[in-house]
């Protein structure tokens, strides 16, 4: 009787686990996109560089090269001083930086453009004219694209604005 | 051979009975056994004289006698008594674990003081997060908040010392405000506890109880002291204690301090920027805590009071290289010159709480209130950075300090009101539960405007015993909640869509009200002697937060525009547990599957979209509602196998899927992967309780990611833990040592603050904790 009782139990139980480890397993096939859009580094009209320079009174053209596994979504640029060094670069090289100065008449974009028809890749190019009597010196160019789903890759470079 | 039980005949697992005598040849002899769970103990191949008996359990008074053995002995009845006269004798005096598990159909696990000092972690949480079902969100070292089967923030209520713990519960980056140091036992509900909790316990419920009063007559002091290798932390926490017959006065303070901490890397990279560690530290991830608690009270025959005055305090530091995920340039000279100051970005918070719990006995009623104050008063520092169109400087006609990002400050006045009483062979609980909170927001940064809320629940819930074998259990409760959000305009001007600028209007004046009607049914079955089933299924529901309906911010630790939907209903969700274990011939084995569905879940959804007005150029995060499956469980089996050995696993496993709106297909955010612990403890039945144990944690990778995360690698991770109770320079003693990540191996806990900027959790931790324990009688 006893071992009639054990054996049950021990039936119960695994028909449980059985049950459990089931639902367990009975993983949705659905796939989703998991990727981020990538922006381009070897993209070599790519502008501005990290380090590089752009001139006050002059009109520069923003370029880069975005791609997504799927399909882009939108992208996004800041430009700020960076007169107190407080750097958000992401990149690994680092730039002569000019000393820390208190800002006057800082130059200051924010700007963000939808990437129409949803590409899996896309060429970027924006003028930006850069008023002659903003402060020279040390600024942050923050590039940030989306993908449809809302992965963001952002790359925060160093420029000097002279 | 014989059987311990409290005073009204429930047995007591796991007291411990101390055979002591000497043989015929005058040598003394010593035998040790445990009770099981229905309360009996034997021994076996005793010799024959006089033996001094002693059975012991936490929370009871000592039993002593003296027994003569001749042959075989007639089986004892032990009857222990209560030494802590708790607040309500039938609930809390014999409220051991087993019966507590068995009077509820949800899923409970419920650990005590012993528990939280052979697992001591940095912070409470971090402690519980051995159990089963049961992760953390951590940030640093000193802190964490829990999450109960991959559901956390607020979706877990934790309740301290019968009062719902209000801190600053949306971000990732806060602690919970408690002192592991002042708990008595910690009961942990997971599933739909809406019905007994009220809004927020969606996932489960963390209730941490105080620890047990001075027994009567009694003077007592005890000491802690604890030391952590990895962040050089120290710390102490003395109680004071004493009792007549019905007064009584109880006080404890805590003090800790901790350095940064280190992980198994030289260089960790922030985005693609490689940051150099000093010495394999964080930079300023360095903490202190201060805690004071005061108890005192009457406790008669048919009324109790308590009244408990407490107050934390916390201070630490952020990761200087990366404020959230913003990397930052440090001034490393300042930062590395040592590793136990706080510099900024740093966060402070002050919690008092003063609680008066009251028990009236009055015939068949058993009547408990408690009334709460709690200020929950929060700061993060940082230097002053311009964003978007904030101007590169900050104007001191603000009259904001010049470092001071974010203040909350929160006010929350608390009543409960419950009524237990039994008629026939029901269990009948009455309550009301009712809530107001005042917050105010001060600071440079916006994320949430200042806000009142109040809430009122009344609950009503059956017990009913149809025979032995079964118990049923069934709740209603019906909720009604108001929100009411203030005007906010930034400070600052910035470019608006129609030309020119404007100081914009983040939030708007906003009042919304809530209603909510939850239920619950459940079942306790005990098929078979040593088995037992519960199934439960549930409504439970959530009120949105002030931050789900008006945010209107950039958070910058993220790099989102975080933006509130002031539309979003009250979040509900259905849940189905069912739980069986068996225990019998050294084995335990509990399985544990839930399903949850909820029509609504809340989350914060990263759309493709930038805003360059409102988001200054940020990627627009959105409250939106998807309807959500969930279902996942917990496997725990344990086998003695020897009089010292036991070989324990546990498994948990959860998955997650929206079933509708932008993210369909995709998991939740902080999914936690599938774990497994593996364990094996040696402790031997002598004086002394000595143990060792070796656990190992077996990580999966985690590949089911939602924007923003990132897919975290599986690991493995070793520890090992060690406790004895002796006896130094003649006071009693107990020694616990652990070392966590005793291989120093280098991985990333997917549900980490800092998962999103890849830094590593910390490396191999010698924690050595020692409690001095001394109670002295007195006769008057």
């Amino acid at each position: 009787m006893e071992i009639m009782e054990k054996l049950q139990i021990k039936r119960i139980i695994i028909a449980f686990g059985i049950i459990s480890l089931a639902l367990a397993c009975s993983k949705d096939a659905e796939t989703v996109d998991t990727d981020y859009p990538v922006i381009d580094d070897n993209f070599t009209e790519m502008f501005p560089q990290q380090c590089g320079t752009v001139l006050r009174g002059e009109t520069f053209v923003f370029k880069a090269r975005f791609s997504d596994n799927v399909a882009l979504g939108s992208f996004s640029l800041d430009v700020h001083d960076n007169f107190n060094h407080h750097s958000h670069s992401t990149e690994v090289e680092a730039c002569d930086m000019g000393p820390v100065k208190e800002p006057k008449n800082p130059f200051k974009y924010i700007e963000s453009f939808d990437i129409p028809g949803a590409p899996k890749a896309y060429e970027a190019e924006v003028e930006i004219a850069v008023p002659a009597d903003i402060d020279p010196g040390d600024y942050h160019f923050m590039i940030k694209v989306t993908d449809r789903e809302g992965w963001q890759t952002l790359r925060g470079l160093s420029v000097k604005i002279q | 051979m014989g059987r311990v039980t409290d005073e009204i005949g429930t047995p007591i697992a796991e007291a411990r009975v101390t055979m002591q005598g000497a043989d015929a040849h005058g040598d003394s002899y010593t035998a040790v056994a445990s009770t099981d769970t229905a309360g009996v103990f034997s021994f076996s191949g005793m010799v024959r004289g006089n033996y001094q008996v002693v059975v012991r359990k936490n929370g009871y008074i000592d039993w002593r006698t003296t027994v003569s053995l001749a042959g075989r002995t007639d089986d004892l009845t032990i009857v222990l008594k209560g030494a802590v006269r708790l607040l309500d004798e039938v609930l809390v005096v014999d409220n051991h674990v087993e019966r507590r598990k068995q009077g509820e159909s949800l899923n409970v696990e419920v650990v005590g003081k012993d528990f939280v000092y052979r697992n001591l972690g940095g912070s409470l949480m971090k402690t519980l997060e051995r159990l089963p079902g049961v992760q953390t969100i951590g940030i640093g070292s000193g802190q964490s908040k829990p999450l109960i089967r991959g559901l956390g923030f607020n979706r877990v209520v934790v309740v301290d010392r019968g009062v719902k713990h209000e801190g600053q519960q949306w971000g990732s980056d806060h602690g919970l405000e408690l002192d592991q140091f002042a708990v008595g036992e910690v009961e942990l509900i997971k599933g739909a506890a809406s019905f007994i909790y009220g809004s927020d316990a969606i996932g489960g419920a963390i209730d941490v109880k105080p620890e047990p009063l001075p027994a009567p007559h009694t003077r007592s002091v005890s000491v802690d002291l604890v030391g952590r290798s990895n962040n050089r932390s120290y710390g102490t926490s003395v109680r004071l204690g004493g009792r007549g017959e019905k007064w009584f006065v109880d006080a404890r303070a805590t003090y800790l301090r901790y350095g940064d901490y280190r992980v198994p890397a030289d260089t960790v990279y922030v985005y693609d920027y490689a940051v150099s560690l000093h010495r394999r530290q964080l930079r300023n991830t360095a903490g202190r805590e201060t805690d004071l608690h005061l108890t005192t009270g009457y406790l008669g025959d048919r009324f109790n009071s308590i009244l408990y005055l407490s107050n934390t305090f916390h201070k630490a530091g952020f990761f200087a290289n990366a404020h959230g995920l913003e990397p930052r340039r440090v001034d490393t000279e300042l930062h590395d010159q040592s590793a136990r100051d706080i510099q900024l970005p740093s966060q402070q918070v002050n919690h008092f709480k003063v609680i008066s719990r009251n028990v009236l006995h009055l015939g068949e009623h058993h009547i408990e209130a408690e009334v709460g104050f709690q200020r929950n008063f929060r700061q993060e520092h940082s230097p002053y950075v311009s964003h978007g169109y904030m101007p590169s400087l900050l104007p001191d006609t603000l009259g904001i300090p010049a470092t001071l990002e974010r203040e909350f400050d929160k006010q929350v006045y608390s009543l409960n009101v419950k009524d237990y009483v039994e008629f026939g062979k029901h269990q009948l609980t009455f309550g009301f539960n009712g809530e107001h909170q005042h917050n105010r927001i001060s600071g440079w940064t916006f994320l949430v405007p200042s806000f009142e809320q109040s809430t009122a629940g009344i609950f009503g819930y059956d017990r009913y015993r149809l025979n032995e074998r079964v118990l049923l259990h069934g709740a209603v409760r019906f909720d009604h909640g108001s929100l009411r959000m203030h005007e906010y305009a930034d400070w600052f001007p910035s470019d608006v869509p129609e030309g020119g600028q404007a100081y914009l209007v983040r939030a708007a004046d906003l009042h919304r009200r809530f209603n909510s009607f939850v239920w619950s049914v459940g079942l306790n079955y005990e098929p078979l002697e040593h088995l037992s089933l519960k199934a439960n299924v549930g409504k439970s529901f959530r009120m949105p937060i002030a931050k789900e309906l008006s945010a209107n911010g950039v958070n910058y630790h993220y790099f989102s525009y975080e933006r509130g939907n002031p539309s979003l209903s009250a979040e509900q969700s259905y849940q189905a547990d069912v739980s069986a274990e068996w225990q019998a011939n050294g084995w335990h084995i509990q399985v544990s599957p839930f399903y949850n569905y909820f029509p609504n879940y809340i989350y914060l959804n990263p759309t493709a979209a930038f805003d360059h007005f409102y988001g200054a150029g940020n990627q627009v995060f959105e409250y939106a509602e998807s309807r959500v499956m969930r279902y996942g469980g917990e496997v725990q089996v344990s086998r003695k196998l020897d009089r010292s050995f036991t070989a324990e696993v546990s498994g948990e496993y959860l998955y997650s899927q929206q079933l509708s709106g932008a993210k369909k297909g995709f998991s939740l955010p902080f999914a936690p992967p599938p774990s497994l612990l593996m364990s094996l403890s040696w402790s031997p039945e002598r004086p002394g309780n000595p143990f060792v144990a070796l656990d190992y944690r077996l990580v999966a990778r985690q590949d089911r990611i939602v924007p923003p995360e990132k897919k975290t690698e599986g690991y493995g991770v070793v520890a090992l833990r060690a406790g004895v109770d002796a006896v130094l320079m003649r006071l009693p003693v107990q020694l616990n040592i652990q070392v966590q990540n005793l291989l120093d191996t280098k991985y990333m806990d997917h549900t980490s603050f800092y998962r999103l900027i890849e830094l590593p959790e910390m490396g191999r931790n010698i924690v050595f904790s020692l409690r001095i324990p001394v109670t002295s009688t007195q006769n008057d």
